[in-house]
């Protein structure tokens, strides 16, 4: 049983920050949980998948965020608790429904999390969701440690209630993948029977009025914060620097002031609910110093907003200097850390302190570098989207018209590097490699000359790519679309998807046919395995010669990491040492300095190539790249 | 075509590939022990000639089943143990294939004028250290397998067991993608069977389709699918061959053999001997003109060259000497 699951009321134990999401919810009394995933965020629903059944929560994995919210407003206005989860870029997708929501408000506890991903350690952007709860005026609650975000969750799902508006939480990666201890509380029961009350629409028409309405609310909502728990100051009653912080920051601060022995010096003004901001409250800290610092990830966010509150109360606070993004004492990009806040409180405080030796950097990279093969970011072994950018590169050398391949989001995205020959060009948002695909196919009336290629995902091709080959059929672009089904949302930690046949929750679904669903959007569409290099070079390269019109390449091979657990290799692969001649060959190393999978070695003694047989997963793709045959596969 | 970024200095492409720097002299020398001097045509011995006597091979072969029928004499007397042939997909596409049994050796009969692999079935063999090998090629892989035999490269191809070359006339080649997809939508689809190019005056491509309908198409028409490198190539009859094969200004039902080395000497004469085939001395006249098309096309390849300006940094390292020899006689030739 899931420690998730147990109604153990003050029972200690180490959660990851998502889990803490996840039991906060559980605790809430939630019913309805839907997500796309997206890391940070994905452990969210995924944990809460793992206990559905048992706690008799609905738990979807959405085709997309918007849907995902939905789902979860359904159970809202139903009187039914519900949350959805997403990272930075899914509350974009999603936000078209929720400036709607805003103005029609809630019924049921409605949560919604966004996990920020400060320096994009595992996104295609860096974006500070905290502005849509500004733009759309929502609650906001920024948990600090990992306790506080099973607490804060809870509590947000009564707060969404009282107020009739979802709440939003924002956790960052180091909150949501951190581990850390937390107190479980009683799991709530006994909820209500869902209803949708029928008597009146929920519609934000009349719009004056529900905006008006939305104002009330939020008022009511900053008076709630006032008295927030969550909210507190630590440190002398006259510090010489006030740090203002919410999110992991608070944990950062308290560091850094700890290692230099300054605690007696600043203290620390510590924000859960940060928007609408708990203005009397922050009044009453903003007395204590003339200098104040904000510590907060990505933009800066309090640092803005309080200072907006200043402008109007200047008077009663008298001269202040503000520090922080602005002011160029800490970075206005990427994540921060101990050693960011300690390097910047130091300066201000005029304190020396050295966090680490100054060769740490480089003596951590060599230690690492004795431990881990050097290797650049790429594909694993036997991942079939190696196999496929491979017959891309070829395919487009020989057509010869300088192909333009377009990308989006998924480990496919890869392909922008030497992993994928650098063949894409493009990466923005989910699907918008197809999107852009419509456009560019339909440049050639003014000259373009060059095939149009776009690749995309399977699970992104449910996401967000089937409008824009709607729109291609409709419009009569011309490109062809190479859709990478590795039966897997691979990037984000195989979730399954409408094509895999199975649900969040385990059951068995019907599985959406891809092939069907482009066929009948009128696309000329073939199936080919892309571990055949030769026959999907031939294929790529055919379709390109068709000018008229949407083609679609499916290149189906499931993931080589859900392969090699459900199966056994497809070949036994090994390089024949006689026939592999090294140096000699005049191939320049072309299946381990260009194919480059991992399962593919230099042997430096014997100058030659190996198979590195304890990642090798057996595709048997790279026996068709070496251009003496010195690589065999066999049939096991 | 550049499928990848390469950074080596001196590899196997670059050192064996026709078009890279071409040292005519030094290859003369090591593989004839004797100075590039037949500026016309290359070294030889004789020019014949000659049919196959099997009139099922001049019928399923190219021309007059000369180079079918010297192949599979070869195999079976043990000249050679295996053979690389061009044999044809059924798109026409061309590729490399090893016969070993002289039966085999009319699956590999007849061209589709397009430039192909060949050599690559060579280099993968798979081969016993003591075969020996015989290669039927274009000149220009012919040229190659000469770079090959005499790179100071370290050897990781069989080359060293290649002790036969039998060339082919060649004037130019074909690119695959773009000439078949012009070619079928010629034959309005149909199924290409056979492709012939008659001999002047004529000088058509004729099409046999599988519905036995023939097409004839003007070469005007092809000619925008010749392959660019053909347009500097200096070598119309293999000149590096130990015998070369073709048509050009033959007698029809014959082929034109030129005889460079005594291997060639030696197999030509057996099969003769052996009533594999027959010969006869080639006419004044038609010696006469087979040196003035060969002459022909290394006029056409210099000045293409010297429009290119690469006439003398190119590829060829001939002398002002020898090129100025070349253009002169050409010039009388073609007068």
């Amino acid at each position: 049983m899931s420690i998730l699951s147990k109604d153990s009321p003050g029972k200690k134990t180490l959660l990851m920050g998502n889990e803490a999401i996840a039991r906060g919810a559980i605790e809430a009394g939630v019913r309805v949980c839907a997500a796309y995933p997206g890391n940070p965020s994905s452990e969210i629903i995924g944990s809460l998948s793992q206990v559905a059944r048992e706690l008799g929560i609905y738990v979807e994995w959405s085709v997309n965020e918007k849907v995902a919210l939905e789902v979860a407003t359904a159970a809202s206005f139903a009187g039914l608790r519900g949350l959805t989860a997403m990272k930075q870029n899914g509350l974009n997708v999603a936000s078209d429904f929720l400036f709607n929501l805003n103005l029609t408000g809630s019924k049921g506890g409605l949560v919604v999390v966004v996990c920020d991903d400060p320096s994009a350690l595992s996104s295609t952007n860096e974006e500070d969701s905290r502005l849509y709860a500004k733009m759309c005026n929502l609650p906001l609650l920024e948990p600090s440690t990992v306790q506080e975000a099973q607490k804060m969750t809870r509590w947000a799902f009564d707060l969404s209630e009282e107020l009739g508006l979802p709440c939003l939480i924002r956790s960052v990666t180091r909150l949501s993948h951190a581990r850390g201890n937390a107190e479980l509380g009683h799991i709530t029961k006994n909820q209500p029977n869902p209803q949708f009350d029928t008597s009146r629409p929920i519609i934000p028409q009349p719009v004056m009025e529900t905006h008006k309405a939305l104002h009330d609310k939020i008022k009511k909502c900053q008076d709630r914060f006032e008295e927030s728990p969550f909210n507190l100051y630590r440190g002398p009653e006259r510090p010489e620097l006030l740090v203002v912080t919410c999110g992991p920051g608070w944990m950062y601060v308290r560091e850094a002031l700890a290692n230099m022995g300054a605690e007696n010096r600043a203290g620390i003004v510590k924000l859960g609910t940060t928007w609408p901001l708990p203005t009397s409250f922050l009044m009453e800290q903003l007395k204590k110093a003339n200098r104040i610092l904000f510590v907060e990830e990505v933009d800066p966010f309090l640092e803005n907003n309080i200072k907006e509150l200043y402008a109007q109360r200047a008077g009663e606070l008298g001269v202040k200097t503000f520090l922080g993004k602005a002011s160029g004492n800490l970075p206005d990009i990427g994540e921060i850390n101990p050693d960011i806040v300690t390097g910047a409180i130091q300066q201000i405080l005029e304190v020396s302190y050295e966090p680490r030796s100054l060769q740490y950097a480089q003596e951590a990279a060599e230690a690492v570098s004795l431990l881990a093969p050097l290797r650049e970011l790429g594909f694993c072994a036997g991942c079939p989207h190696r196999a496929t950018y491979w017959s891309v590169k070829n395919a487009l050398a020989m057509d010869g018209r300088d192909g333009i391949v377009l990308g989006d989001i998924g480990c496919y995205t890869l392909g922008v590097r030497p992993a994928g020959f650098g063949q894409v060009k493009t990466c923005h948002a989910m699907g918008s490699g197809v999107g852009l695909a419509n456009g560019f196919g339909q440049l050639e009336r003014f000259g373009l000359n060059q095939p149009v290629l776009t690749v995309c995902g399977d699970s992104t091709f449910y996401h967000a790519a089937i409008p824009a080959l709607v729109n291609a059929r409709y419009n009569q672009s011309n490109f062809l679309m190479l859709i990478l089904d590795n039966s897997a949302t691979a990037m984000t930690g195989f979730q399954p998807h409408p094509g895999t046949g199975r649900t969040a929750m385990g059951a068995e679904a019907p599985v959406v046919d891809i092939e069907a669903l482009c066929k009948s959007l009128g696309a000329r569409v073939q199936v080919k395995n892309p571990f055949d290099v030769q026959d999907t070079t031939e294929t790529i390269y055919e379709l390109l010669q068709d000018r008229e019109g949407i083609k679609v390449l499916i290149l189906k091979q499931e993931c080589a990491l859900v392969r090699v657990k459900r199966q056994k290799a497809l070949y036994k692969v090994r390089v024949n040492q006689e026939r592999c001649i090294g140096q000699d060959c005049g191939c320049n190393r072309r299946c381990t300095r260009i194919f480059k999978c991992p399962g593919l070695v230099w042997d430096p003694v014997t100058g030659k190539a190996q198979i590195d047989e304890a990642i090798c997963t057996g595709c048997g793709t790279c026996a068709d790249i070496c251009p003496q045959s010195a690589i065999l596969k066999e049939t096991i | 075509m550049r499928l990848d970024h390469c950074d080596l200095a001196e590899g196997r492409c670059f050192a064996y590939c026709p078009r890279t720097q071409v040292d005519l002299e030094t290859i003369h020398q090591k593989v004839f022990g004797q100075s590039y001097s037949n500026i016309e045509m290359g070294l030889f011995k004789q020019v014949k000639m000659v049919r196959a006597s099997s009139s099922t091979l001049r019928q399923k072969a190219q021309t007059a089943g000369v180079v079918s029928a010297l192949m599979k004499f070869a195999l079976k007397e043990g000249f050679i143990n295996g053979a690389v042939l061009t044999h044809r997909t059924p798109e026409h596409l061309p590729l490399g294939r090893v016969i070993r049994r002289p039966n085999e050796i009319l699956s590999c009969a007849g061209s589709s004028y397009v430039a192909g692999p060949t050599l690559q079935a060579l280099n993968q063999g798979p081969w016993k250290d003591t075969e020996r090998i015989g290669v039927v090629g274009t000149p220009c892989q012919v040229l190659a397998m000469r770079k090959m035999s005499v790179s100071p490269i370290k050897r990781t191809t069989p080359i060293d067991r290649v002790t036969l070359i039998v060339g082919l006339f060649c004037t130019w080649a074909l690119t695959y993608e773009p000439f078949m997809k012009y070619l079928k939508n010629r034959v309005s689809g149909a199924r290409i069977r056979k492709l012939d190019i008659t001999p002047p005056p004529e000088r058509l491509l004729k099409v046999i389709t599988d519905n036995d309908q023939s097409w004839d198409i003007p070469l005007d028409e092809i000619r925008p699918f010749i392959r660019t490198t053909c347009g500097i190539c200096l070598d119309m009859t293999s000149e590096l061959s130990d015998l070369s094969v073709g048509t050009v200004e033959g007698i029809e039902g014959w082929s034109t053999v030129i005889i460079r080395t005594d291997l060639g000497e030696k197999l030509l004469s057996q099969a003769e001997a052996a009533r594999i085939v027959k010969s006869q001395p080639l006419p004044e006249e038609n010696f006469k003109h087979l040196r003035e098309a060969s002459l022909l096309k290394k006029q056409r390849a210099l000045l293409r060259l010297k429009e290119r300006g690469e006439l003398e940094d190119g590829y060829l390292t001939l002398s002002r000497e020898l090129i100025g020899r070349i253009l002169s006689e050409a010039n009388e030739a073609g007068s």
